[in-house]
């Protein structure tokens, strides 16, 4: 996902007219809704609101989602193959982690980021990214 | 996105309690923090394993108890928790 990130404002950089109302790169929320100029035809104010999770523009930092990886394969204990194949979309319980190694992934992240996670958003965390994700909107 | 099974009622209650327990064990010395955790871990682990996800009621009774191990550990005066092995 990052490399598409990384693709999409490189386009948009690179001359394709933005509207104002668009949200910055940065992840910063216009109400709520991360609103994307797909610029599909170049120089068209086409917006299109994009819900579909792969472009919710969190932004999580390239430096939270190594942490992220690093506690995760510390707490599972994984053996160097194993933390080889470790991806940002890798989900916890593909690792070899049940729900109970998900509850001490959260809670060693808590304390990393010197964070609180909710109840129901720890209910939510299936991979690295989400919860990179997660952690960038509490630090921020 | 959400690609895991719903987790259900009692499940999320499991999970609860296991962060409760580990919330609390922050709250003591490092060295009881790490026996709190391993003797928890353990416990929840053995259980999970071994007791049937449809027996509710005795899931239920380990609730409760849990719930109130976890009131007395909470008590700062409580230092920290021990379990023994009884041979039968």
């Amino acid at each position: 996902m990052a490399a598409t990130m990384s693709a999409i404002s490189a386009k948009a950089a690179g001359g394709y007219r933005t509207a104002p109302a668009l949200v910055s790169w940065k992840g910063s929320r216009a109400q709520g809704r991360s609103l994307i100029s797909m610029a599909a035809a170049p120089r068209s104010l086409r917006l299109v609101s994009l819900r579909t999770p792969r472009f919710r523009v969190y932004a999580a930092k390239a430096e939270t989602v190594n942490k992220v990886m690093e506690i995760v394969k510390q707490q599972l204990a994984l053996g160097a193959e194993a933390a080889a194949a470790v991806t940002p979309e890798s989900k916890f319980t593909d690792l070899g982690a049940d729900s109970l190694d998900t509850v001490e992934i959260v809670m060693a992240l808590e304390e990393e980021f010197n964070i609180t996670v909710e109840e129901d958003n720890a209910q939510n965390i299936t991979t690295i990214q989400e919860a990179a994700d997660l952690i960038d909107k509490l630090v921020a | 996105m959400a690609s895991r099974p719903k987790l259900s009622g009692i499940q999320k209650q499991v999970l609860a309690l296991y962060r409760g327990f580990l919330r609390t064990a922050h709250l003591k010395s490092p060295e009881e923090r790490r026996r709190i955790e391993s003797v928890v871990s353990a416990e929840f682990r053995d259980n999970a394993r071994n007791v049937d996800r449809r027996n509710f009621v005795y899931i239920e009774y380990l609730l409760r108890r849990g719930k109130r191990q976890l009131e007395q550990l909470k008590n700062p005066d409580i230092t920290g928790l021990a379990t023994l092995e009884v041979k039968k």
